[in-house]
């Protein structure tokens, strides 16, 4: 299976279409179960994560003779057992075989991957701890070997760790893999016989085995075939015949915890193929200003490859806010037009915050907005456009200013009025003395007069920052999420069975279930009750 | 303005109801069992459910946007859907081990909410410009029905470990009062029982029968909870990914609290790992459970309290003078 596979599939790894390499990814990691599904050795490790199994194993093979009388419409998949093949012990050979499938056993092991998990966990905490991404400096400062965190906990640990990129760290990422390959190998060697074990039904013929089961009760004076009405009308799947029922619920439910390691393993595969296959990139434009996306776009991985979209040039028609009563912004809007290489224009949108611009593969972002320049008009004169500048970067509370001179421009010492603002709409002057003078709206067009120099503020423009991305792994990663939310849900569903055996005029009723274990009893209290009493007897079917 | 005073009396109603709902349970629980003033303690609590239900819809009317956007908001919320889970459990059944959680859980919260520790948070903030999505309502109130299911199944594991410490102590021979009046609320058949002690064989059986059908009930019960609020913490999690993917250009950006969500999400799977393992006692996973308790706490409050990341809009300052 793995010559057969990897080399025609790695050949294509590097060829720039990347669903193939999604394929190829899947199939080299599956490889150990391809491998092991030819040698049907799967009974000795299907132990060792849960010990439902080897119940339900342990039970159906006592079972066999009568399970093989019933069903009409029972799944049976007991080709599954079949026995092991004596060959191919010893030698190298037999050791080189065997490898995945021990292998396969470690990697399947419950403690183990709760450990695993555990890690994740605890090494997420500390990449929250630690602060991320910052010069060597500042762990030297922060980390000091004089005076060690908790004694031991120095700068060195942190940067041979690479705890201060936590999350792209090879610790990091190796235990995801790890836990991802854990996933795999449980999900092969417990879940599915687990499931397989689940959907081999069958009737329970004594009186003791069904009242050994987590809940059991005797009916005096009632039919087993009124039983079956009731739980049919309950949601039951009911099967009947003689004396004996055997019924069942939320099956699916056994099915779901597959789907969710499932869903795990392609939110990781869409996650990785974002990490490699992406490109990203932010710009600051002024309004009226262009770019073209490729100039922005930066590849973050070895398989990310430029797009036709990447000709596309960007113009900013305009950038505006929105703002609250109180003056606060309540919104930033980005006015966008798309041109072609032949400068046609293929699509114009006003983009927002959670509002993204989507085109030809990449999406547009409304991220950030700063101030490019003021527009003014000097004693009628102009109009001038004075650059803004950012003054004080605090977190959203922004700060831009600019300077007008005023008078003799040659000499070492400058006088003149400054303009500040913190956002679009209002404007601070301060006299030569910086004296406040006034404040003003850009587009009232009231002028205002300032050591005899008269201003008039035309315009206020803004530029906008823009995220650009191209994620190829979106779609994968959606398709995840809904699986995963969906089989969530599905997994609290509780598999819920039960049997029945007429016994005269009794009916005895056991019943297990592998989650509600709360309510179960419960219902079962409820649906008996619903079971209608018989005054004759007038039962034809007698025991078997 | 009629709005504002609508919002105080319901938030005053709510908590002088819950705060006597928790009175009737305290009595119940030292005094024998009446059946009435157990029926009022329902009554009380719909009462509290009604009310805080018309907070929420009085807010959303008057601030324009679903409440959920600041953490006392988030705190109603949460107290809300503590009421909810104490509703549909007791309309599923009538008397339940449940209610001894969820209506103190409920107290705490609107008392924490409505407490002049966040006096500054209770006028209805804008929105910024980020939490201006439908997406709002689905990711913030599955994470907070999220938190309430989970603090509550956790809740349950933390007492039954309380039940399961306390037998040790007694086999040391330790029977202090304290620990007798601590967190213990279900017990009420067995502390009976306790009080008029006969030591013989017997007794000591059933005492034990009735301690040992306790925890396996808190187990099943925490176990069915915190499967339910892992539901809506997956949910809440995978939509605020979607949303952060419109938003902030990424749906992961291993920001503080998503990762924290993420954290109290794995701490749950494990919790929900260990009990497919059926050799396992019930109290392995409950320990974790209550490491997921904590944990839900430090993601809630702990990375809001630092006020890091793209979170940042639900900080709050405890020294805000």
């Amino acid at each position: 299976m793995e010559t057969l596979f990897n080399p025609s599939k790695t050949a294509k790894l590097f060829v720039p279409n990347i669903s193939l390499f999604k394929s190829s990814f899947l199939h080299s990691t599956f490889n150990p179960q391809t491998h092991i599904l030819f040698n049907r050795k799967t009974l000795s490790f299907t132990i060792n994560c849960r010990a439902k199994t080897s119940q339900g194993r342990k039970t159906d093979g006592k079972n066999i003779s009568k399970k093989i009388l019933l069903s009409d419409s029972a799944p049976e998949l007991s080709n599954e057992d079949v026995e092991p093949k004596p060959k191919n012990g010893g030698g190298a050979w037999g050791l080189v075989r065997k490898l995945p499938k021990r292998v396969l056993a470690v990697l399947s092991n419950l403690p183990l991957a709760i450990g695993e998990m555990f890690t994740v966990a605890g090494l997420m905490a500390l990449g929250t701890a630690i602060d991320q991404g910052e010069a060597p400096e500042f762990y030297f400062q922060k980390y000091p070997e004089e005076n060690p965190v908790w004694g031991f906990f120095t700068w060195r640990w942190v940067l041979t760790l690479g705890l201060d990129h936590m999350f792209s760290s090879p610790i990091f990422l190796g235990m995801l893999v790890l836990l991802a390959t854990s996933l795999m190998a449980c999900t092969y060697t417990t879940q599915i016989p687990l499931v397989k074990a689940a959907r081999r039904w069958r009737f329970l013929q004594s009186a003791d085995a069904i009242r050994k089961q987590e809940f059991s009760d005797t009916l005096p004076r009632a039919s087993v075939k009124d039983l079956g009405v009731v739980l049919m009308a309950a949601g039951y799947e009911v099967f009947l015949k003689g004396p004996s029922l055997y019924a069942f619920k939320g099956l699916a439910g056994r099915f779901a915890p597959i789907g969710v390691h499932l869903a795990m393993l392609l939110i990781m595969a869409g996650g990785t193929l974002s990490a490699t296959g992406s490109f990203r990139g932010s710009v600051t434009v002024p309004q009226g200003l262009n770019f073209v996306v490729g100039d922005v776009l930066g590849p973050t991985g070895f398989l990310s490859t430029p797009t036709e979209a990447f000709n596309t040039e960007v113009h900013v028609n305009r950038f505006y806010m929105d703002y609250y009563d109180s003056g606060e912004v309540s919104q930033f809007h980005t006015d966008l037009s798309l041109f072609d290489l032949n400068g046609k224009e293929v699509m114009r949108k006003t983009l927002s915050v959670n509002d993204p611009l989507r085109y030809g593969g990449f999406t547009i972002y409304q991220t950030d907005w700063s101030f490019s320049a003021l527009q003014i008009l000097k004693d009628d004169e102009g109009p001038f456009n004075l650059a803004m500048a950012p003054l004080k970067l605090n977190g959203d509370k922004k700060l831009f200013g600019t300077f007008l001179p005023v008078g003799d421009t040659n000499s070492p010492n400058i006088k003149g009025i400054s303009m500040l603002a913190r956002d679009l709409q209002s404007i601070v002057l301060y006299d030569q003395q910086g004296k406040f003078a006034g404040v003003r709206r850009p587009n009232s067009k009231l002028p205002i007069e300032i050591d005899g120099t008269k201003i008039v503020i035309v315009d206020a423009i803004g530029s906008s920052g823009l995220d650009l991305k191209i994620d190829p792994g979106v779609p994968i990663v959606y398709a995840g999420f809904g699986a995963l939310m969906l089989t969530t849900c599905v997994s609290y569903l509780s598999h819920a069975q039960i049997w029945a055996l007429q016994d005269g005029t009794t009916v005895i009723v056991g019943g297990k279930t592998n989650r509600a274990k709360a309510e179960f009893p419960d219902e079962m209290n409820r649906l008996l009750d619903l079971v209608p009493e018989i005054v004759q007897s007038s039962i034809s079917e007698q025991p078997g | 303005m009629i709005f504002s005073t609508l919002e105080h009396i319901l938030t005053h109603i709510s908590f002088s109801v819950v705060s006597i709902v928790i009175t009737i349970h305290f009595l119940t629980l030292l005094v024998d069992e009446v059946v009435g003033l157990d029926d009022s303690s329902e009554k009380g609590m719909i009462v509290t459910f009604f009310c805080i239900t018309g907070l929420l819809v009085t807010r959303w009317i008057y601030s324009g946007h679903f409440p959920l956007s600041d953490l006392y908001e988030s705190l109603i919320f949460l107290s809300w859907g503590f009421s909810l889970i104490h509703m549909i459990s007791y309309f599923k059944k009538r008397k339940n081990d449940l209610s001894a959680i969820t209506a103190p859980s409920a107290i705490f919260t609107q008392g924490f909410a409505t407490s002049g520790l966040l006096t500054k948070m209770h006028q209805s903030a804008i929105l910024a410009p980020a939490l201006q999505s439908q997406w709002l309502m689905m990711h913030v109130s599955m994470m907070v029905l999220g938190y309430a299911a989970l603090l509550c199944g956790s809740l349950l594991s933390v007492a039954l470990l309380v039940i399961t410490f306390r037998k040790v102590i007694k086999i040391i021979g330790k029977n202090n009062n304290l620990l007798n009046q601590s967190f213990s609320f279900g017990e009420i058949q067995y502390m009976n029982e306790r009080s008029n002690v006969l030591l013989n064989t017997y007794f000591l059986s059933s005492k034990n029968y009735y301690r040992y059908q306790l925890t396996q009930q808190l187990d099943r019960w925490s176990y069915r909870i915190i499967s339910l609020g892992f539901i809506f913490l997956t949910i809440g999690i995978l939509s605020g990914a979607v949303w952060a993917n419109e938003a902030w250009g990424s749906y992961w950006n291993w920001d503080p609290k998503e990762t924290w969500a993420f954290i109290t999400w794995t701490v749950f799977a494990i919790f929900l790992h260990i009990r497919t393992n059926k050799n396992v006692e019930g109290v392995n996973s409950a320990i974790v459970a209550s490491m997921g308790f904590l944990i839900i706490w430090i993601c809630y409050f702990g990375v809001n309290l630092l006020g890091i990341g793209l979170h940042s809009y639900g900080s709050f300052t405890l020294t805000s003078n």
